[in-house]
């Protein structure tokens, strides 16, 4: 050793021994052996079905070995785990081909969730105060076995009511036949943005009650009344999809969009055209196209057809001439025969452009009015007219698998009351309800308050949730069964738009559960069993239930078979046999239905009504689906929180959109702290200037204000359904949420409760310079 | 010999020194050279995930009483294990071979397995011991040398990405 390394190692061992003491002791948790072989490192991809939306898109899920903290006899520890950590969409899938929107992409947190019950809870407090205690799988799984009993034994079973999802899915087939076996009445399902009244108008016009899947792809023109099809409506990412194609997907062919709305929306912000219009006068605005493409003979060859058809057209509308038009919709009569050449898209009108085929949509706001099956029915027809109903580039229909004939099942539930009519029953003094199940849905925060479903749960003896969060509905329960989470547990649901072939979404579990949860499917399985007057399902198991009823359709490989194909491919897509399709048969060529717009003519509802009075409530109220939180039963998901409302850039709050010259008008900037009040109720929020909105509408998206809905949730911006008036569409009963009026009042300047993520919105100021 | 490549003093100086003490206390003293003698490959069972990914993986409990349900059940090590196993508990292997992390080096077993290196190029005699020693010196010079003699890539992201 020479002396430069000797003085080294001096210096370098001194200042080790000295160090040498600090060192971290090792903090050894006991690690458990695992319950499945991992290999370390590598990703399996399995794949699943995205719960967040009745549009049923696949998944696939990656899957990796992890470590998860676990007690066992009593010590804490860890074990390895094979845990899901990253989703995206299923590029097999038929609905979304391999996209997933922000939401599914959020779903991973479901699993996740730090507030999610991990066992079986009975309440300890008051209702709603959200004080429980953990039981026993056995004791609760008895305690229902024993009120069900009590509830059979006194020959009342049409007093059991079930709050189950919306949508057409193996687990709903289950729990309707479970509620028709019991003598029960079918599982009530309520959706605030769903949209019956299409369905309905859609059963009138087309024969087929079912939402209607676009063929954007090939179209060169759409003209969108109010839905947020790039957004929350329908089928979202398989639309987005195919509205790629439509603008970029065509070589020398850029189809072009038109938004005809009082907010220009996410979608909207995407249209070549933004036509504001009085809300609820879509259906007049649509007739006034018709009557110039009847008038013009615009397109003559398919629209002759169309009017002999159509009973009340051949005299051309004459109630809907332009000029009459632009007095009740509020858009320019020349703008009106514009809108009826481009869409028609005769061949003078645009020479060089070719419009055809073109198609028109309906969702959202449209359908939201009193008169929401007119404005429906009034675009049905206009599609027909021209052509765009059931050819390449227009709308068409699903096909649908009937879930109920390919699980054989025998039990018919008598129909279920709607939920007003449920919550009307439940409140009266002759009250017959005994007791309630609730599956993972949230109606006291969806439901306008006048129906007062909070005091309607407040009188059931017995309320069951299977929830897995504590949310306004589940917090009135007795007892708390928490499901698995969409990742854990068998799944299977037919999406009923989106794709041009039939498809039924289906998959496996892709992990082990987390906690102490059981599938509420094997649980109502399990509760059949025990009652005294035993259920008897022909499955011990929902897997089992899905193998019997996979074996009604063909297997998509060859040697295989059905189930086996769609636990592999997350899914089932093809030609569905006609013993198991769903009838009217919607495979065959739609055709717009002879009577349908006898209907239109005839319809007396053909004006949108407002509740509230115009000159004490002088703006129309419109909430809408949030990007983030739809109708806030993803509200709990922190990634959907901290993700920018894509026109706002708003994150963590909730706020009301206000046109800037009328914010100037009462004195009110961006960000001031607003009152917007109704006849039935105020809510307290920032205001947001938008000059996407028209002068004389507020609009606020839905999905905040929760008060017990975990952390991230509770006590977070405000719910604009405290302020709809309880005012229905007649024909479905479904909730006209956009017909409600509303004052605004400036309270004070801004107390940061609206968080804008790109600072502020300068736009309009920056071109009035 | 103060460089961003070594976690510490300690490690430093080791490395002067030509020292690799790093043969920490394992939850069971597990003998290589016993397994090696009943002819069990490395990538047979224990660290089976050595030929198909970037980690080699360490065996559970489980891996052991695969075979240890029937064979030498007398011996006292296996007791040891057996108990764990009806306790659900599961070893905690202390880490012997591994890269600081201010190396920013990703290492991949599979395609060294692929190109038939053999265990021991890197790893040492772990065969002829019994608890797993760090008795080789794996810095970038040690990686750089076998590349270019086996004419492997030497491009930097090769390994630093």
């Amino acid at each position: 050793m020479d002396r430069r390394s000797f003085i080294k190692l001096t210096a370098v061992s001194g200042t080790t021994a000295a160090l040498a003491s600090c060192g971290n002791p090792e903090h050894q948790l006991i690690r458990f052996v695992p319950d499945e072989d991992i290999v370390p490192g590598q990703a399996v991809w399995k794949p699943s079905v995205c719960p967040l939306c009745p549009s049923a898109c696949g998944l696939t899920v990656r899957v990796m070995g992890a470590e998860a903290d676990v007690v066992r006899n009593g010590k804490a520890g860890v074990v390895q785990i094979l845990a899901a950590k990253k989703l995206e969409g299923n590029p097999e899938h038929p609905v979304n081909h391999g996209g997933l929107c922000a939401r599914g992409q959020a779903a991973i947190q479901v699993t996740y969730h730090p507030d999610r019950i991990a066992q079986p809870l009975k309440r300890t407090g008051n209702r709603g105060v959200g004080s429980y205690e953990a039981i026993t799988w056995d004791a609760a799984i008895a305690e229902v076995v024993a009120k069900l009993n009590e509830i059979a034994a006194s020959g009342k079973a049409g007093s059991l009511a079930f709050f189950g999802r919306s949508g057409s899915s193996y687990r709903n087939a289950l729990i309707g036949e479970f509620l028709a076996r019991f003598g029960a009445p079918a599982p009530m399902s309520y959706d605030l943005f769903g949209d019956d009244v299409l369905r309905r108008a859609n059963a009138v016009s087309f024969g087929v009650a079912q939402l209607p899947t676009f063929d954007f792809a090939q179209s060169r023109y759409v003209l969108n009344f109010g839905s947020d099809f790039l957004g929350t409506w329908n089928a979202p990412v398989s639309q987005s999809r195919a509205y790629g194609d439509m603008r970029q997907g065509r070589r020398g062919v850029r189809g072009h969009f038109v938004h005809v709305d009082s907010r220009l929306s996410q979608t909207g912000a995407s249209a070549d055209e933004w036509v504001p219009i009085r809300p609820g006068t879509e259906g007049v605005l649509a007739l006034g196209i018709a009557h110039v493409v009847i008038r013009d003979k615009v397109r003559p060859a398919v629209a002759d057809r169309a009017t002999a058809a159509i009973a009340g057209w051949k005299d051309g509308l004459p109630d809907y001439a332009p000029e009459r038009v632009e007095e009740m919709t509020g858009v320019k009569a020349n703008r009106v025969e514009r809108l009826a050449r481009e869409f028609a898209g005769g061949p003078s009108v645009l020479p060089q452009v070719r419009t055809q085929p073109g198609v028109a949509v309906i969702g959202g706001t449209a359908l939201a009015h009193t008169n929401g099956l007119f404005n429906a029915l009034a675009i049905n027809a206009l599609n027909a007219l021209v052509g765009s109903v059931g050819v390449p580039g227009g709308l068409a229909f699903t096909p649908q698998l009937d879930i109920l004939a390919a699980a054989k099942m025998t039990g018919r539930p008598t129909p279920a009351a709607s939920l007003r009519q449920w919550a009307a029953d439940a409140l009266s003094s002759a009250s017959s309800v005994q007791a309630l199940l609730v599956d993972g849905v949230n109606p006291v925060f969806t439901a306008p308050r006048a129906w007062k479903l909070r005091d309607a749960l407040a009188k059931v003896p017995f309320i069951v949730s299977f929830g897995s969060f504590l949310d306004e509905t589940s917090v009135m329960a007795d007892l708390i069964l928490p499901d698995h989470s969409f990742l854990e547990s068998f799944t299977g649901a037919v999406p009923e738009s989106g794709s041009a072939m039939a498809v039924v979404s289906a998959a496996g579990p892709v992990m082990k559960p987390l906690h102490q949860t059981r599938a509420t499917t094997d649980v109502l399985l399990d509760v059949g069993r025990q009652l005294e007057k035993p259920i008897e399902l022909p499955w011990q198991t929902f897997e089992e239930m899905l193998t019997a009823s996979f074996a009604a359709l063909p297997a998509m490989t060859e040697g295989s078979d059905a189930w086996t194909d769609a636990q592999e491919k997350g899914g089932w897509w093809g030609e569905i046999p006609a013993a198991v399709r769903l009838k009217p048969d919607t495979a065959s060529p739609v055709r717009l239905k002879a009577d349908t717009t006898s209907v239109v003519s005839g319809l007396s509802r053909t004006q949108p009504e407002f509740d509230g009075d115009a000159a004490q409530y002088p703006f129309h109220f419109l909430p809408y689906p949030s990007n983030q939180f739809l109708d806030g039963s993803t509200a709990h998901l922190p990634w959907l929180q901290e993700m920018p409302d894509p026109l706002t850039s708003a994150m963590w709050s909730s706020w009301v959109e206000i046109n800037p010259a009328t914010a100037a008008k009462l004195g009110i900037a961006q960000g001031d702290v607003v009152d917007v009040t109704s006849a039935h109720g105020t809510v307290q929020t920032a205001a947001f200037l938008s000059p996407g909105i028209a002068p004389d509408v507020l609009a606020m998206p839905a999905g905040q204000g929760h008060t017990t809905f975990t952390r991230y949730a509770s006590g977070r911006g405000a719910n604009p359904v405290d302020l709809l008036a309880p005012v229905t569409e007649e024909s479905t009963g479904a909730v006209a949420w956009a017909a409600t009026r509303v004052k605004i009042a400036r309270v004070g300047d801004g107390d940061g409760r609206l968080i804008l993520f790109a600072g502020e919105f300068r736009e309009h100021q920056e071109h009035g310079r | 010999m103060f460089t961003t490549a070594r976690a510490g003093f300690s490690d430093a100086l080791n490395d002067f020194i030509g020292r690799h003490p790093n043969k920490p206390e394992q939850p069971v003293e597990f003998p290589h050279k016993t397994h090696y003698a009943k002819k069990i490959a490395c990538t047979e069972y224990c660290h089976e995930a050595v030929v198909s990914g970037p980690v080699a993986g360490l065996p559970s409990v489980r891996t052991c009483m695969v075979c240890h349900n029937a064979i030498a059940t007398d011996r006292p090590r296996i007791k040891q294990i057996t108990a764990m196993r009806d306790r659900g508990e599961d070893f905690v292997w202390r880490r012997v071979f591994n890269y600081t992390p201010q190396a920013h080096v990703k290492f991949n077993h599979a395609p060294h397995i692929r190109a038939k290196v053999n265990c021991t190029t890197c790893h040492g005699p772990i065969h002829e011991g019994t608890v797993a020693q760090r008795n080789v010196d794996m810095n970038m010079g040690f990686c750089v040398n076998c590349h270019n003699e086996r004419k492997a890539p030497v491009d930097c992201l090769t390994c630093h990405f």
